[in-house]
């Protein structure tokens, strides 16, 4: 297994009663982006916290580059980059200033410190705004110095916590921009998220995780035949309530399955969404219920994680 | 008119959550106003006395005759019972190594040949030395000037009584003498009579100095003082700077968290929310002031004076005080910035308010100065009333804080609209 | 180390990333030292002598000689106004005392009987007494001659009576001349002295109010090292220099020696104003010093960090810094000296380290002990340093 940068095995967290994290295993694989996705909660954070040794586990171990975090963290932290969830950065202090300070703590000084801080800082796009104070940032500029603060010391791997949480658009296309222009050039990249898109788009292989669980691991073609070519179909039928045969029967439709009401919404899986959906709205309009929007999603992970939870992905 | 109502309730009650707010808003005030409380011997018992209690002062006397005795006497008097904590001491080697070791204020040393040599001379001694020859020493303990400066004012002031009965003696007999009313001869017999009647009027100077304190119960005229009436509310004002200041910090700090533009998206006009915010302000200074007025009055038996007219005080000069907060607030950009100036102006406006050390010890530049603060306005209201004024006393007073708070709000809302911190 | 020295480098830029922080760094200290270490009158700017308001009904030539010898003194400055005026002033409370020479006043001395010289006065008043004391010894000065005077004047009245009263006059004239004389002559009764290492007493409290100044503005600052850290934990950097290969030893050092360091600029600088501005010399031993600054500086950085066990925000760190730095200052005898305090008071002192410090450089201000007579201050310091610090980084929360 040389080519796995990090491997856990069973990592454990629990605080008193509340378990945050409940037997995680998984591998990353040098050069490649690994995604951990999972809804709000799930436990994506403190998994990361375990493995930048931030804190320790409750049970289990990981190896990193060769160490174990319980035993050899400062080998670990040494070995790898983290760019936390937060913007964790001093808002007063100019951009540079921050990225000097950052590559002081990696053990980087005196004049390739501050060579590598300008390569870091035209790698993110901010070279000439580098001794402006953080806080006259927009918060997508912000991300990207936080990106860049993980990146100084050359680390083999990169965590990257969240990193496109509440920017516009721009900013975040440049992130995963970014991500791949990285991991092009050579760097292992283990990135959480809770947006599916993102996920997708980058990563080598995915870790579904929800309630500390990690409940689907695989490439993005695995995942998706984990639930068939299946399509995500939605009805919208309003406030009222419906009958509780209307699930019984939309799960009897020949190819639909995982029925189930959110609010306003009927959702369910079906094999090919087009082809049952005049069916069902004939069964909902039977039993009563009228149906006031359609929509028709193809496979992705939201449906993977539907299936395997029967909740949505995003809520 | 009731958003400003609500909005200012809402910002009122917000503070009381605070606990480390409340820290610094009740708790401080309280526990400095304590101990300037005892700096001033207020909570001492038997007042009048500025906090110098039990001086330990070490007496040496060496004298063969009845001076020295005198003053060992009158330094352990019932009089200085309270004052002084004298003890004696056989040789002034031990004394003044008591004194060095910190162990006493001063070390008083009569020497041996006092009262000889503060015997009169009736006949001028050839060479015209008329004087005593041996001084009582007063070895002062440097670390404690104040202590010690008492000592010597006590033994300067028995010494000289001293003095003046010698003296006396030596001019009556020599004037005597002089005028041809007494030989001589006579001189040897008379004197002794002589200096014993000098030595009975000691007790009783020509210029009795009477002093009269304000403890006497209403007599007449006498200002009726309490120290604490002035060290409490100065602390309260000093405080009341300080909440103002955290009331414009959050001003500021509603800007930043966005819920300052949620406001004026829904339709309430900025006149609407700077008039809430300042009403706020405004609720949370006057109970912060009022607490520690009931407050102190109840735990340190405090008069404040006419409660009506306090009341009247109380909102004025919460008032200027949230003009000043007001003003902090559209002058920083930052809610830190409040945060700093408003500190910085909390002491240099408590500083010279006279709280700290009497007004009439600054320049006059800097009296004039110090009355752009509430502060000065306040605490000179609040000694006033504390004396027993009633409101017509501080009416004048009051009109100024009044007009402070106006002009202030009228100052902070031409910065506001062109600050443009309201229009988002 | 190199990580040490970069850490402390990074909190002096954001401490003055924002300007105001010269105000209290350096700017309120200088003014209230100024102002409180008697630094108003070393400017020429005013009399630092305690006032008195003298009225004097009488206008005779002993009121006038009375009023002229109470000016002369070294402890209070006359104000002279007359009564309506001064009863004003009086009940505005600005000056602590007010004396009244009534009419009369020079016919009665003359003639040899006792008056009473009125004075009213502030209760509670460390200057007031300072004013009665004034104002006895001018009484007493000018009293004494016209006492002897008047006893040889009656003493010859009881040996023959007068002719006249002129007689009588002139007879009490020529004793007046011969007592002032006599008095003049007179060495004084009384001899100060100090012990032979020591300045010569500072009874303008200067130089303590100097100390105690120092002390309490580096204090404040001190414990705010709390608020740096609720800061760090608030914005996650704590968080994320705990991922870097920094261990939270080398993250503690950084930021206490930080603030230290900080602490003793501070410190150098006001001793410096001290001696150029008000001419102290803070005592003879340049060690001495050194051991009761540093000493002090590492309890305070010690208790700072405790207290940011204690807090959770930063907001709440300030305002328990300046409470807890202004109330220890006050109580410990910073502000006024520990003398002044009930003997209960001055005992429970002894737990607060500014009480300690300020005992330190009162030794070698007003005592002119060199670094072993201040030895004992700085151990307890550093005692109060070591307690403050086990706790604190013991409860010190990363998160």
């Amino acid at each position: 297994m040389s080519d796995f940068i990090l491997t856990a095995d069973d990592l454990h967290k629990s605080y008193g009663e509340r378990a945050a994290v409940q037997g995680i295993s998984f591998g990353v694989r040098r050069g490649e982006v690994f995604s951990l996705l999972g809804p709000n909660g799930a436990g994506k954070t403190t998994t990361i916290s375990m493995l930048s040794c931030l804190i320790a586990p409750t049970r289990g171990d990981a190896t990193i580059a060769g160490h174990s975090i319980r035993r050899e963290p400062g080998a670990v932290k040494r070995a790898i980059g983290v760019v936390p969830q937060e913007i964790a950065l001093y808002q007063a202090l100019s951009a540079r200033e921050n990225l000097l300070f950052w590559g002081q703590m990696y053990g980087l000084g005196g004049a390739s410190l501050r060579r590598r801080a300008d390569e870091v800082l035209e790698l993110v796009g901010l070279r000439d705004r580098a001794n402006d104070r953080l806080e006259t940032y927009s918060g997508g500029m912000q991300r990207r110095i936080n990106l860049a603060a993980g990146l100084l010391h050359r680390p083999q791997l990169v965590f990257m916590d969240e990193p496109t949480v509440g920017i516009d658009p721009q900013s975040r296309r440049n992130i995963l921009d970014m991500v791949k222009q990285l991991n092009a050039q050579g760097m292992t990249v283990l990135y959480t998220t809770h947006y599916m898109e993102e996920a997708q788009e980058l990563s080598s292989r995915i870790g579904i995780i929800d309630h500390g669980k990690l409940i689907a691991l695989g490439t993005l073609d695995e995942l998706n035949r984990l639930v068939g070519e299946e399509d995500v179909v939605e009805l919208q039928v309003g406030a009222e309530s419906t009958p509780p045969e209307l699930l019984r029967a939309l799960n009897g439709v020949p190819g639909v399955s995982q029925a189930s009401r959110e609010n306003g919404t009927l959702r369910l899986l079906a094999r090919d969404g087009n082809a049952a959906l005049p069916e069902l709205i004939t069964l909902a309009n039977s039993l009563g219920t009228r149906v006031t929007n359609v929509s028709i999603r193809v496979p992705n992970l939201e449906a993977v994680f539907l299936s395997l939870t029967g909740r949505a992905l995003r809520d | 008119m009731k958003k400003i109502l609500v909005i200012g309730l809402k910002d009122f009650s917000l503070i009381w959550r605070d606990r480390a707010a409340l820290l610094l808003l009740l708790a401080a005030p309280f526990v400095l106003t304590l101990g300037l409380g005892f700096v001033s011997g207020r909570f001492a018992a038997g007042s009048g006395r500025a906090g110098l209690s039990d001086i330990p002062v070490v007496i040496v006397n060496q004298d063969h005759g009845q001076l020295g005795q005198a003053l060992v006497n009158a330094l352990s008097s019932k009089d200085l019972a309270g004052l002084l904590a004298p003890t004696t001491a056989g040789d002034p080697a031990a004394a003044r190594g008591q004194v060095d070791a910190n162990q006493a204020a001063a070390a008083v040393i009569v020497p041996a040949e006092f009262s000889t040599s503060t015997r009169p001379q009736p006949v001028p001694a050839p060479g015209g030395q008329t004087g005593p020859a041996a001084a009582i020493e007063v070895y002062a303990n440097p670390a404690q000037p104040l202590n010690a400066s008492v000592v010597q004012a006590i033994v300067q002031s028995f010494a000289s009584q001293v003095e003046t009965g010698r003296v006396s003696t030596q001019v009556t007999v020599q004037q005597l003498v002089a005028h041809g009313l007494v030989s001589p001869q006579q001189v040897a017999a008379l004197a002794p009579a002589v200096a014993q009647r000098a030595t009975a009027a000691e007790g009783t100077p020509l210029i009795r100095v009477s002093v009269q304190q304000s403890d006497a119960a209403g007599s007449g005229a006498v200002p009726q003082v309490d120290a604490l009436a002035i060290f409490a509310p100065g602390m309260a004002l000093m405080f009341l700077m300080y909440t103002v200041s955290y009331g414009g910090r959050n001003l500021l700090a509603e800007r930043y968290a966005g819920t300052l533009a949620r406001l004026l998206g829904t339709p309430t006009s900025a006149a609407q929310v700077l008039g809430g915010k300042l009403f706020g302000i405004f609720l949370t200074g006057l109970a912060q002031v009022s607490v520690l007025v009931v407050g102190t009055s109840l735990l340190f038996q405090l008069r404040w004076g006419d409660a009506l007219a306090v009341a009247a005080l109380i909102v004025a000069v919460t008032a200027a005080a949230t003009g000043w907060g007001l003003v902090l607030a559209a002058v920083a950009r930052t809610p830190a910035q409040v945060g700093s100036l408003g500190t910085a102006l909390m002491l240099v406006f408590g500083m010279l308010s006279g709280a700290f050390i009497p007004l009439s010890t600054f320049p006059g530049w800097l009296q004039t100065l110090a009355r752009i603060s509430p502060n000065a306005w306040g605490l000179e209201a609040f000694t006033t009333l504390a004396q027993g004024g009633a409101l017509s006393a501080i009416a004048p007073g009051l009109a100024v804080l009044l007009a402070m708070a106006a002009a202030l709000f009228a100052a902070a809302v031409m910065m506001f609209r062109r600050s443009q911190l309201l229009k988002y | 180390m190199r990580q040490i020295i970069a850490i402390a480098w990074k909190d002096t830029l954001l401490r003055f990333s924002s300007r105001s922080e010269l105000v209290f760094f350096i700017i309120l200290p200088v003014v209230f030292t100024l102002i409180l270490g008697g630094g108003l009158s070393k400017l020429g700017q005013s009399d630092n002598r305690v006032p008195v308001l003298v009225t004097d009904d009488d206008h005779s030539a002993l009121s006038a000689e009375l009023v002229q010898q109470l000016a002369g003194s070294a402890t209070v400055r006359v104000v002279a106004l007359d009564a309506p005026r001064a009863a004003a002033e009086f009940a505005r409370n600005g000056t602590p005392a007010w004396v009244s020479v009534p009419a009369g006043f020079g016919a009665a001395l003359s003639a040899g009987t006792p008056v009473a010289l009125g004075v009213r006065s502030l209760p509670n008043n460390v200057n007031a007494l300072a004013a009665q004391r004034a104002i006895s010894l001018a009484a007493s000065q000018v009293g004494q001659a016209l006492e002897a005077a008047s006893a040889s004047t009656a003493e010859a009245e009881r040996l023959r009576p007068f002719a006249s009263a002129a007689d009588r006059q002139a007879y009490f004239e020529a004793s007046l001349r011969a007592a002032q004389a006599a008095f003049a002559a007179a060495p004084s009764g009384v001899q100060l002295t100090h012990p032979a290492a020591s300045p010569a007493p500072d009874f303008n409290g200067n130089a303590q109010a100097s100390a105690g100044q120092l002390i309490t503005w580096v204090f404040i600052p001190l414990l705010g090292t709390s608020s740096l850290f609720a800061f760090e934990r608030s914005t996650g950097t704590l968080r994320r220099l705990l991922t870097t290969p920094v261990g939270k030893a080398t993250y503690l050092l950084g930021t206490i020696a930080g603030q230290l360091s900080l602490a003793l600029v501070q410190m150098l600088l006001l001793v410096v104003f001290g001696s150029l501005a008000l001419g102290l010399t803070w005592g003879s031993s340049p060690a001495g010093l050194a051991a009761v600054l540093v000493s002090f500086g590492l309890a305070a950085v010690a208790l700072g960090t405790l207290l940011g066990t204690l807090v959770r925000t930063e907001s709440q760190a300030n305002g328990a810094s300046m409470a807890l730095g202004m109330s220890l200052a006050l109580l410990g005898g910073c502000w006024y000296p520990l003398e002044l305090f009930p003997s209960a008071a001055r005992a429970a002192a002894r737990v607060l380290p500014t009480a300690w410090a300020m005992q330190g450089l009162n030794n070698l201000l007003l005592r002119g002990a060199g670094l072993a007579g201040v030895l004992p201050q700085a151990g307890v310091l550093l005692g109060f340093a070591a307690v403050f610090f086990a706790v604190g980084v013991w409860r010190f929360r990363y998160e």
